[in-house]
């Protein structure tokens, strides 16, 4: 059965990584998932409005869902920020009194949210196709090492995500395995990756990255891969020129989980959209087949 | 430029004049604040914390001033610098919603004033164009991607005027 969502694709995906996007919409041609395109989506909310006034979050993010409600549509984000927050924004509005005072906001707009909306993130998407995806791997990525790094938002609060386990998620690494690539275990996976930092204190978000980057170095991996443009940001932006302190690069390539998925299926390297890639991928190219 | 927040930089020789349980009520009846007294100080928060190492105040610290009612509370630098990993939340054994209590109190000390400048400036970029960011065209069009569906901004500068968004630091 075709299975198909309106795509929230959220602000920093179209912004500053159109090959997560591209390599997205390759990955789900090719499976057979319907991407439709969202009309007049909004920021999702983000936790940077829910920092700043609850009430304007839960009706920016109310407002989203409210729309691909009305047009009878699941939604379907590849961002983790959007992900948490939508769904944040739903479980908060499971509070009756929450959901009436949002319903009052949106009536000025000719829209209600009833709750009966589903988000979900690309990789839950993508897990339940994992045979599917098996089946399609003809170039096999062999001797990639992934430091995979699953965000935060994509598995905590768990209650709220409902995704994996918060304390041992391994889904998203069962499919990139199916790659032939190996999803190496690195001590501060599960550590955040310091991008909602950014906008209040660079100087430690870059601390944290530091970290990170030292962590998936010592485990031997040779690339870092998300699902989530907010913390792309850190290990494809904020990395480049990043050093330990015996001014060793703590440089890694980073990619996103679709184009590996998407290089391994032997997809149209274009759309995987490589070139956009910010950190070199030289070191890995044999592998990628560049 | 001396910073608007994080400036409660130890508990070092203050003396508090009186604690304020109207302050702990007020926390408690927040998005995730119905548990907070019942935090009996483990510290299990802290310990999973990303920047337990880089704050002044750690969260098991913000948690004890909830509970005894210090407004103080406001001005630690926890606050601003919670990356929102919610490890604290998803561990703590008295299933208090540490990170969204924290929410809550971003929105306290933004109406005050008291806030990165950062957060000031995407309020005013959420307000004028709906988005914090936007599209990179010529990305798109080298990658073959359509334009991405557009945004009638009056939509959501009305809900954001019904929310009074613009107006929250306006008793400052």
């Amino acid at each position: 059965m075709t299975q198909s969502y309106e795509v929230f694709l959220g602000c920093a995906i179209p912004s500053r990584f159109n090959n997560y996007e591209s390599s997205m919409r390759a990955v789900a041609k090719e499976l057979g998932v319907k991407l439709i395109d969202f009309d007049g989506a909004s920021c999702c909310g983000t936790v940077v409005l829910k920092s700043i006034d609850e009430h304007s979050w839960l009706s920016m993010g109310g407002r989203n869902l409210a729309l691909a409600e009305q047009r009878g549509h699941d939604i379907v984000t590849p961002c983790n920020g959007c992900f948490g927050s939508l769904k944040d924004t739903a479980h908060v509005l499971h509070d009756k009194k929450q959901l009436k005072a949002v319903n009052k906001v949106l009536s000025g707009l000719g829209l209600e949210y009833t709750g009966k909306v589903k988000v979900r993130h690309f990789v839950e998407v993508l897990y339940d196709l994992k045979d599917e995806i098996a089946k399609k791997i003809v170039k096999p990525l062999d001797g990639l090492k992934i430091a995979f790094h699953p965000g935060c938002h994509l598995i905590r609060p768990s209650n709220v995500a409902g995704f994996d386990d918060p304390e041992l998620p391994n889904k998203v690494d069962e499919l990139l395995e199916l790659t032939g690539a190996k999803s190496v275990p690195w001590g501060l996976k599960l550590k955040c990756c310091g991008s909602p930092l950014l906008i209040a204190s660079e100087d430690i978000a870059t601390e944290i990255l530091r970290e990170k980057m030292k962590s998936a170095k010592e485990a031997g991996a040779n690339c870092v891969v998300t699902n989530c443009p907010a913390c792309h940001t850190q290990f494809d932006v904020q990395a480049i020129g990043l050093k330990d302190e015996n001014d060793e690069s703590l440089e890694l390539p980073a990619l996103f989980i679709t184009q590996i998925l998407g290089a391994a299926m032997g997809l149209d390297s274009e759309q995987i959209g490589f070139e956009l890639n910010r950190v070199s991928l030289d070191p890995i190219n044999d592998i990628l087949g560049l | 430029m001396t910073e608007s927040w994080g400036q409660f930089k130890s508990f070092e020789g203050k003396k508090f004049k009186a604690l304020d349980p109207e302050f702990t009520a007020e926390v408690s009846k927040l998005i995730g604040g119905q548990d907070l007294t019942t935090c009996f100080q483990c510290a299990k928060c802290s310990a999973g914390c990303p920047v337990s190492d880089k704050v002044n105040i750690q969260i098991h610290e913000v948690m004890r001033m909830l509970v005894f009612g210090l407004t103080e509370v406001l001005q630690t630098d926890m606050i601003w610098l919670c990356t929102t990993c919610y490890t604290c939340q998803e561990r703590c054994p008295q299933g208090i919603d540490i990170t969204d209590i924290l929410f809550g109190l971003k929105n306290m000390a933004y109406r005050k004033g008291i806030a990165p400048l950062g957060y000031v400036t995407s309020a005013k970029a959420l307000y004028d164009t709906g988005k914090l960011y936007s599209p990179t065209e010529w990305e798109r069009e080298d990658l073959g991607l359509d334009d991405v569906p557009e945004l009638d901004v009056a939509e959501t500068k009305k809900m954001l005027d019904k929310t009074k968004l613009r107006k929250l630091q306006e008793d400052m």
